[in-house]
């Protein structure tokens, strides 16, 4: 098998591959990675090496694992999860990502696709106008320091308070949509000043606001869905990629600095100046959790504002109220994020980076509405392929540190894609498809083209076999909102 | 041979990387100013409404580039501006730069401006500033976008 590294890489299963400690100095266990034979032959020569980088560092347990969306990323790869005892262990903001609690949220709506096709070129307007998206965009949410401190603190919960929300929502997000252990005065006056602008905007790049169908014959797990608030009856349904903007980025790149002196205090080497760590525990570990709560709590928040504007948006549209319209949240979960988890070996800190939490069915952590079928997990497809809702297993729990992919992963540079196709075309070419395009920059537009991600289908399909998530709907774009 | 940056292909799947290179030191900051500047905009279609001057003062050239780059990326979120010129004044005094900069552009405007990429942050993956054997100063960075 001819593979992008020259370590050895062992087949355990059909979609779980490992390369041994023996491959690399330093490694104190095993990598394991995640895909079929051909996503694994695709894969960068990055993920290899920053896998197995991970592995080497103190405190992790069991294995540095790869989901089969996986790229190379900063220190860490996309797709990389790994847990590290909470005594021995690090944290370190290479293994989370700039963004912090980047995350997805899917909202169902009462509405079929023949209701919304007539007036979908004014719903997309309508979301194009109160989402703001691409560069430098602000909020409509006015902000000063104490209030943003709020927005720190309470996540999620601070926009309900605020009336942008239904306090139900709350139920249906990871952790409720607030972090424990948020600690503003962690966080640098510069973070502050490039994010308290932020709240309820998009950004660019791969984020994006989105508007779907589910169709009968895309329901793989109906009872699940049902679960879910998902029909399939040509079901119109909204989904939202974002974090916490530059915020987060901001708390990420004070505290690489922060841990690059920390780490010769503490004796720490690491393979890669973008994996620099601390003990979790040391006061320099304590005070970036605290701040990257800070950002994961803000990215909450964005995301919630997010939802108050497109219901406002449907309203609008549709002349009934998000609650007529049946807009309920049916999760939102963090794919860029460290928690504190217990498994077998006791308390870890589990890290995702372009990875998405899938715990099972029964566990505590989930609202009682899911708790009986296992966690939504949504998976962000490309703009032309589609995306996935997926539950979370027990196998997941058992075997990935409860964790799975979280979209399709690239496969082309940015500045390829442009030069493969103009933006301006590639929006015409999707509106013959039936998928409606609404973009800030035009650039940005054409590198996000769907042939420079991996086919999310063979993702998905995947990760089933590994038994890590399974299918329940396929969801398809008919509008989309890019920054 | 005139100070130039460009885009990289096949550096960086998910990001923007770029080269940036000139004769001397101020060149190559005035390159990779200009790269970040066209990363996030058009700076032909941005207007020269909003100003900032900041000073940096460092021993390392290559941290001293690192700071400068990454106040167009702060100013860009906390004041929501894109930007269509910078200039750049760099002395050394006993082992220290200063380099003493302004940012010009003005408010974003989607109606008017071409915009780009959100740039998120200026990272250290691959950020290396360096004098070749000709005496080229070169310059490699990834920008998070």
């Amino acid at each position: 098998m001819k593979l992008n590294t020259a370590m050895k890489v062992n087949r355990i299963t059909d979609e779980v591959w490992e390369i041994p400690v023996t491959e690399k100095s330093g490694m104190l266990v095993p990598a394991r990675i995640y895909g079929t034979e051909s996503i694994l032959r695709a894969m960068d020569t990055g993920v290899f090496e920053q896998v197995t980088n991970v592995a080497c560092l103190p405190g992790i347990r069991r294995y540095a694992l790869c989901m089969p969306d996986g790229h190379w990323g900063y220190g860490f790869p996309i797709g990389g999860v790994a847990a590290f005892d909470l005594r021995s262990g690090i944290i370190s903001p290479g293994g989370v990502g700039y963004d912090v609690n980047c995350g997805m949220r899917l909202i169902r709506t009462d509405l079929t696709l023949a209701e919304v096709q007539p007036r979908l070129e004014q719903l997309m307007t309508e979301l194009f106008r109160r989402v703001p998206a691409g560069v430098g965009a602000s909020g409509f949410v006015s902000m000063d320091r104490p209030s943003f401190d709020r927005v720190m603190i309470k996540g999620a919960r601070w926009c309900i308070e605020q009336g942008y929300g239904w306090h139900r929502d709350l139920e249906r997000m990871e952790q409720g949509g607030c972090l424990p252990g948020a600690d503003p005065s962690k966080v640098s006056d510069h973070a502050v000043g490039r994010g308290m602008n932020q709240l309820g905007t998009l950004g660019s790049g791969n984020h994006y606001l989105e508007v779907q169908v589910v169709s009968n014959d895309r329901i793989f797990d109906r009872d699940t869905a049902a679960a879910f608030g998902i029909n399939g009856q040509d079901q119109i349904v909204v989904m939202v990629h974002c974090g916490s903007r530059g915020f987060g980025h901001q708390v990420a790149s004070d505290y690489l600095k922060v841990f690059e002196k920390a780490m010769r205090r503490y004796g720490i080497t690491v393979k890669d100046q973008q994996l620099a760590c601390a003990p979790f525990l040391s006061e320099e570990g304590q005070d970036y959790f605290g701040a990257m709560n800070c950002a994961a709590n803000a990215a909450f928040a964005n995301r919630q504002v997010i939802t108050h504007q497109i219901r406002e948006a449907f309203a609008a549209v549709f002349g009934r109220s998000g609650e007529e319209l049946g807009m309920e949240l049916v999760y939102d979960v963090a794919h860029n994020i460290a928690k504190v988890e217990r498994y077998p070996e006791g308390e870890l800190v589990v890290h995702r980076k372009g990875a998405t939490r899938a715990f099972g069915p029964g566990s505590q952590d989930l609202p009682a509405c899911y708790r009986s079928v296992g966690q939504p997990v949504i998976c962000g497809g490309s703009m032309e392929t589609g995306s996935y809702l997926l539950v979370g297993t027990q196998r997941a729990t058992d075997d990935t540190f409860g964790s799975t992919m979280h979209g399709s992963g690239r496969t082309m540079s940015r500045t390829q894609a442009k030069k493969s196709i103009r933006g301006e075309q590639l929006q015409q070419q999707m509106k013959q498809r039936g998928i409606l395009v609404k973009a800030v920059s035009m650039s940005g537009l054409a590198e996000e083209a769907g042939f420079a991600y991996k086919n999310i289908s063979e993702v998905v399909e995947s990760v089933q076999r590994a038994g890590i998530t399974k299918k329940v709907a396929e969801l398809r774009p008919i509008g989309n909102i890019k920054g | 041979m005139p100070a130039s940056f460009q885009f990289l292909e096949d550096v960086a799947l998910a990001d923007l990387a770029f080269d940036a290179e000139g004769d001397s030191v101020q060149e190559v900051f005035e390159a990779a100013s200009n790269a970040v500047m066209e990363a996030m905009a058009d700076p032909k279609t941005v207007g020269a409404t909003w100003e900032r001057r900041m000073e940096h003062v460092e021993s390392d050239l290559a941290a001293l580039l690192f700071e400068w780059l990454s106040d167009f990326v702060y100013w860009k979120d906390a004041a929501g501006v894109v930007f269509s010129r910078a200039s750049i004044s760099l002395i050394r005094e006993s082992g220290q730069w200063t380099l003493a900069g302004t940012l010009i552009g003005e408010p974003v405007n989607q109606a008017t401006q071409v915009l780009r990429n959100d740039v998120k942050g200026v990272t250290k993956h691959l950020y290396r500033l360096h004098q070749d054997n000709n005496g080229r100063w070169r310059v490699r960075v990834v920008l998070d976008v």
